[in-house]
């Protein structure tokens, strides 16, 4: 059934999109990831303009993050202080981020720096993904576990206005939070992602927080950067279509309930492994359809922009 | 529309009319844009008189006015981007002539005219030539894109006219359309191209439920805007976890 999406501005089938939202919500169940950054390029390849998928993805996280924070919250797996203080870095970064990508798309070339990020970011941690599964499945042949967790004394320690973090039993800086919710913040609001798996790592290697609380505050932070997010880009860039982002939430809800009960017969590694060739492959496609050759090497766009 | 029809054979036949003239109506006055909508035509009919072999039949369909940017792709460090070349300002969204006649004396200086008056001439000048073709590349460019998007027809159907006196026409209207008025001119002219007599029609084209809810306040109220969709994201958000919640309890 078509369907005509009224910011994107393009017609669409209702069936393809569902299926797409349920298809990477199943994936995320599955992986237990966000899914933002297989959905906004997969959006960008259907033929929406970057700027809105980019905008609308972030509505839709807004949505995925809160039920799931939800959950979270019943088992009291938020640490709010940390979190909050993850929220203040975070909006100023989407603030930035939006005002950035604001004047990127006035110079009508939104589209080539989207897909440039995605190129770079699904490259990179499909690579680091795909590496580290191979070399786990290795190790774990020969049996032998290296998995140690270092109890870390590192360069954070040493940083000024010092807090305490009672849910997470930490007593650090609250700079590296303030720093690593804004490079969350510009992720999500260039490219339209929640940015877990940067903020997730981040949490654990760098902040040092106990895995118990970890993704309660992650979804926690994810929520309000992403709802902030719709909001910058609604206002600034007009781009939020939120006919678009239903279908995506019905979509990717009961794609998340499935993956999510879904008993998968596979070792963690290659789960991993799987989903690594998954985010090589879209980005090759991004990366490709830069590089051929167009086969119209003209084009018109409407309206007073570029 | 039957009954028109009958009642415009009935008034030509009784009362000959000693000038050259064109009376038309069309099937629909308005259009409307909904979620669902997958394109649409429309039907121009009506009658000529007197009854003459030596007049044919021209009838444009012009949509609302729209500003178009030419972009064309450049190759720099081995991926292609995006240049803006040309602009023009204020040229149709949508245009279709066609005539009675496809064997017209001066078919071409007709197309060349109108072409020129509503396309060609609307050319920012700020607009550099790129290569010796210059501006006459870019106006191509811009008729050979429209054309393949369906949004310029010239020529390419007939106007039927039936018994010499009655003429219908069906006008099909692509998916993607700007709203706004559409304007229908039947204009009849004689062997040298020289106008005679004209009627002019129009169809209104508006977004409507949700297309109009959202694409209005999108762009005039952006900040209850961008309030709803996080609200409704929220909601849903809070929906889907009492729901499953529930189901799975």
């Amino acid at each position: 059934m078509q369907i005509f999406l009224p910011i994107a501005d393009v017609p669409v089938d209702l069936f393809v999109l569902l299926v797409l939202g349920a298809a990477v919500g199943f994936l995320s169940g599955v992986f237990g990831i966000g899914g933002g950054f297989l959905m906004t390029p997969l959006l960008i390849l259907l033929g929406i303009p970057a700027a809105v998928a980019v905008a609308t993805e972030a509505n839709q996280i807004a949505a995925s993050s809160f039920s799931g924070v939800l959950a979270h919250l019943k088992r009291r797996a938020v640490d709010f202080k940390m979190g909050n203080i993850l929220v203040v870095g975070g909006l100023l970064g989407s603030a930035v981020g939006v005002e950035v990508f604001r004047i990127i798309k006035s110079y009508g070339q939104i589209e080539l720096f989207v897909s440039l990020c995605y190129i770079l970011f699904l490259g990179s941690i499909g690579t680091l993904m795909f590496l580290e599964s191979l070399s786990t499945i290795q190790k774990s042949r020969k049996s032998e576990n290296t998995f140690k967790q270092k109890k870390k004394h590192n360069w954070i320690h040493g940083l000024p206005f010092k807090t305490k973090f009672k849910s997470s039993n930490l007593y650090i800086s609250a700079i590296p939070p303030v720093i690593i919710g804004f490079i969350i913040g510009i992720l999500a609001s260039i490219m339209g992602v929640g940015g877990g798996f940067i903020l997730i790592p981040a949490m654990i290697y760098i902040l040092g927080m106990p895995t118990k609380v970890v993704i309660g505050t992650s979804l926690y932070q994810i929520m309000f950067i992403t709802a902030f997010t719709t909001f910058m880009h609604a206002t600034q860039n007009k781009t939020v279509d939120l006919l678009l982002a239903l279908i995506l939430i019905v979509g990717g809800v009961l794609g998340a309930q499935l993956g999510a009960r879904v008993t998968v017969k596979l070792k963690a590694e290659e789960i991993r492994i799987l989903l690594a060739i998954i985010v090589l492959l879209v980005c090759l496609k991004l990366a490709l359809d830069l590089m051929i050759t167009p086969n119209d090497l003209f084009s018109i766009t409407y309206g007073s922009g570029s | 529309m039957r009954a028109l029809i009958f009642a415009i054979i009935f008034i030509f036949s009784t009362a000959p009319f000693s000038l050259s003239s064109v009376i038309s109506d069309i099937d629909k006055s308005n259009i409307e844009l909904s979620t669902r909508f997958d394109g649409t035509s429309i039907l121009v009919f009506g009658a000529l008189s007197p009854e003459n072999d030596s007049t044919s039949l021209l009838i444009e369909i012009i949509g609302p006015s729209t500003s178009v940017n030419i972009r064309k792709k450049v190759q720099i460090w081995g991926i292609w981007v995006n240049k803006k070349i040309a602009r023009f300002k204020d040229i149709p969204s949508f245009y279709q002539i066609s005539i009675s006649n496809p064997e017209h004396p001066v078919l071409i200086e007709i197309e060349n005219q109108k072409l020129k008056s509503l396309f060609y001439d609307f050319l920012e000048a700020n607009s550099t030539p790129e290569d010796v073709n210059g501006v006459e590349q870019y106006y191509l460019e811009l008729t050979r894109l429209k054309k393949k998007l369906g949004k310029l027809s010239v020529f390419e159907e007939q106007v039927n006219i039936i018994d010499k006196k009655l003429f219908s026409h069906k006008v099909n209207l692509p998916k993607k359309i700007h709203p706004g008025i559409y304007k229908i001119k039947m204009t009849l002219i004689d062997q040298q191209g020289i106008e005679l007599s004209k009627s002019e029609q129009s169809v209104k084209v508006s977004k409507v439920g949700v297309q109009e809810f959202l694409s209005h306040n999108s762009k005039n109220n952006p900040v209850f805007y961008g309030l709803f969709s996080v609200i409704i994201a929220l909601f849903l958000g809070f929906s889907a976890a009492q729901l499953f919640r529930w189901l799975y309890r």
